[in-house]
């Protein structure tokens, strides 16, 4: 009787040290890429991540703490979905954290789309 | 006359040793639990420094993750992949379950690249989050 126990005993240790618990907190956005596009009057707020680490929105450059402002000013319709483009060389920090103050801002969801060189 | 108590606890200490079959139940029972929730993932296996986030919220425990260094190195179960096979490996991974894709950036790699690996991501993942530090 007493090897059967040990034997459970060290299959339950193994089992209880294997099971990993990865604790991840994050952002996740949110794009439908199958919602109708035809349904939205006005096109969605778009952000440009240039290489430099600059945001532009609409052309002009702001700072990372305009983004929810902004988006907070927006209308429904372009609120719905924003867009943040990226150029190649941006940093991805730089780009989360646009998403992260677009989320605070009250965007529902976020596309991040690369622009082409 | 004899007390039926006494009797009793006689009667379990026959032979002198303590009855374990309740023990091996409940040892058992929870070596099952321990087998069905043991969910074996598969760390990417890359030291990065995550972006700060204000409104990061926690993620789904049970998903498939994927890493962007900061040398603009994709990563996944401990070796450097190629972009193009992020679909083929979350199919891999996810063998029908529909598992969450969670994708650890450093926060000095290139935008772009992580932009395009959430693209590929998303073609087959139901949700794709980025991870983020734990905002303060």
């Amino acid at each position: 009787m007493s090897p059967l126990i040990d034997m459970v005993f060290i299959l339950l240790i193994f089992f209880i040290v294997a099971t990993s618990f990865v604790n991840e907190v994050g952002i996740t956005s949110k794009y439908k890429d199958s919602a109708n596009p035809t349904d939205q009057k006005r096109s969605p707020l778009t952000f440009e991540l240039s290489p430099a680490g600059q945001i532009l929105q609409n052309g002009s450059a702001i700072g990372l703490e305009e983004v929810a402002p902004l988006v907070r000013n927006a209308h429904d319709d372009s609120k719905a979905s924003i867009i943040v483009r990226v150029s190649p060389g941006s940093k991805a920090g730089l780009a989360t954290e646009v998403m992260d103050q677009a989320m605070r801002g009250g965007a529902k969801a976020i596309k991040m789309s690369p622009l082409a060189k | 006359m004899r007390l039926y108590g006494r009797s009793r606890s006689l009667e379990d200490q026959e032979d002198g040793s303590i009855n374990v079959s309740p023990l091996i139940d409940v040892v058992f029972i929870l070596l099952i639990f321990f087998i069905v929730s043991a969910t074996f993932v598969s760390l990417p296996g890359v030291e990065i420094s995550r972006p700060n986030a204000q409104t990061a919220s926690s993620l789904q425990k049970n998903s498939i993750l994927f890493a962007v260094s900061g040398e603009n190195q994709i990563f996944h179960g401990g070796t450097e992949i190629q972009l193009a096979e992020v679909p083929s490996l979350i199919d891999a991974a996810s063998k029908d379950r529909n598992k969450p894709v969670v994708i650890q950036t450093d926060q000095w790699a290139d935008a772009a690249l992580l932009a395009k690996v959430i693209a590929q991501a998303r073609k087959k993942a139901p949700s794709v989050s980025i991870a983020t530090r734990k905002p303060r």
